[in-house]
């Protein structure tokens, strides 16, 4: 496993922190992310539920640390110099990496399904990244649905591979060590070892199989569960294996329970916890906590599900599922 | 101007190079020229990579245009694309 070093704050006490770069606010086991505890949604479940709030991260997302690593793994090996990066993302990967990107000296082009919200697809562009929509059927013969992963392959090898240097997310063992390195620590630091169970959703697998990983690795006795969505799903950032490749990365062995959630459900758990939480988490936290109702859970038992973003950036997706709701009747 | 040289006056040829680009670059840019051209214009467009002569084929039958001609040489493939009534 790679190990990263970072910078030291200036303060460790959190009354007189600043900070001198953004990159100083990504989170490790000294900043980490903040976990809330669900008071409402869990209803009498009894469960010690607590959501990790990911987008409380300076680009929004679980991915900053992705991101972050992805690019010091291709620093470390000497591959970043002079080029301009490439990635295949549903946006927050892009939205991070075009971030670091720009502080790293340099620029993303990201291939992005055009089924992400137009949110998304603004943010990038505001912050410099290149963004081609990519239909998910783009390769008419040869047709995974990953028309996006395929295009930023052929990018990042055209051209005799001169100008892009691809930070693959999907295959890159940096993706698994941002979450064992952080994402994992951060739990095990901020329940004092009593978590039983971690719930995170299937998308690259990096948060899974890496917090997954260091959390049984500390006690085997927990329990790790990956929420899959159904195939046709509108959960950005998810992946259902049934129509999607199985990233590289993906180890089977470090997940106990797979758990496929629908978007109805989804939605309607997204909405209970803007709702009975006053938590403005994005659709996948919603499939997560939905999950959670078909885990075989204890009274007690400690939970610790990633809420991966917000949901201002799919603002366009809950007007559909709003309609007319929260508008004067007249 | 016989009839023949009307219509053939009309008909736009526009020239896309896709020479060097992998598989499915070359669909990927040979869509985003059509839907700027108007129906009926013509795209003629080189690749290298031999996926091409597959994933084209497939792209212009998808999309509803018309594939006038495949020219193979021996390291490249012109394609000559008839935009059809979709955008």
């Amino acid at each position: 496993m790679t190990t990263t070093t970072r910078q030291i704050r200036l303060s460790s006490d959190r009354s007189a922190r600043r900070f001198e770069d953004i990159r100083e606010m990504l989170p490790d086991v000294d900043n980490p992310s903040p976990m809330v505890r669900l008071n409402h949604v869990t209803g009498a479940r009894e469960l010690d539920l607590y959501l990790k709030l990911e987008w409380m991260n300076p680009f929004g997302s679980i991915k900053d640390r992705t991101a972050f690593y992805l690019i010091e793994g291709l620093r470390r090996r000497g591959e970043l110099e002079e080029r301009e990066l490439v990635e295949a993302s549903s946006g927050n990967t892009a939205i991070a990496l075009a971030a670091l990107a720009s502080l790293a000296g340099t620029r993303l082009t990201t291939t992005i399904p055009d089924g992400v919200p137009e949110e998304k697809k603004v943010i990038l562009r505001m912050l410099g990244a290149e963004v081609w929509e990519t239909p998910d059927d783009l390769c008419p013969v040869d047709n995974p649905k990953d028309g996006a992963i395929a295009l930023a392959r052929s990018l990042a090898a055209s051209e005799g591979g001169s100008r892009y240097t691809a930070t693959r997310q999907y295959e890159s063992e940096d993706n698994i060590a941002a979450h064992y390195e952080t994402t994992g620590p951060e739990i095990w630091q901020q329940t004092l070892g009593r978590v039983k169970w971690f719930v995170a959703a299937l998308g690259t697998t990096g948060t899974v199989v890496g917090a997954g990983r260091y959390l049984k690795e500390r006690d085997p006795t927990i329990r790790v569960v990956a929420v899959e969505p159904e195939p046709g799903h509108r959960l950005p950032g998810m992946k259902s294996f049934g129509e999607a490749s199985v990233p590289g990365i993906f180890d089977r062995q470090v997940v106990d329970h797979t758990v496929v959630v629908g978007d109805d459900a989804a939605y309607a758990a997204t909405t209970e916890i803007w709702r009975r939480e006053s938590l403005m988490v994005g659709p996948s936290t919603g499939a997560v906590v939905a999950a959670i109702e078909q885990v075989p859970t204890d009274p007690g038992d400690l939970v610790v599900a990633i809420s991966a973003d917000s949901g201002v950036k799919y603002t366009s997706y809950f007007e559909d599922i709003l309609g007319e709701e929260g508008k004067p009747q007249i | 101007m016989s009839t023949e040289e009307t219509i053939a006056t009309e008909i736009e040829v526009y020239d896309l190079d896709c020479a060097g680009l992998l598989c499915p670059l070359p669909v990927y840019k040979a869509a985003l020229a059509l839907a700027k051209l108007e129906p009926g214009d013509r795209l003629r467009l080189i690749t290298t990579d031999l996926g091409a002569l597959e994933d084209i084929p497939a792209m212009t039958r998808q999309r509803g245009d018309t594939l006038v001609s495949v020219d193979r040489e021996v390291d490249r493939q012109t394609f000559l694309i008839q935009k059809g009534t979709q955008p």
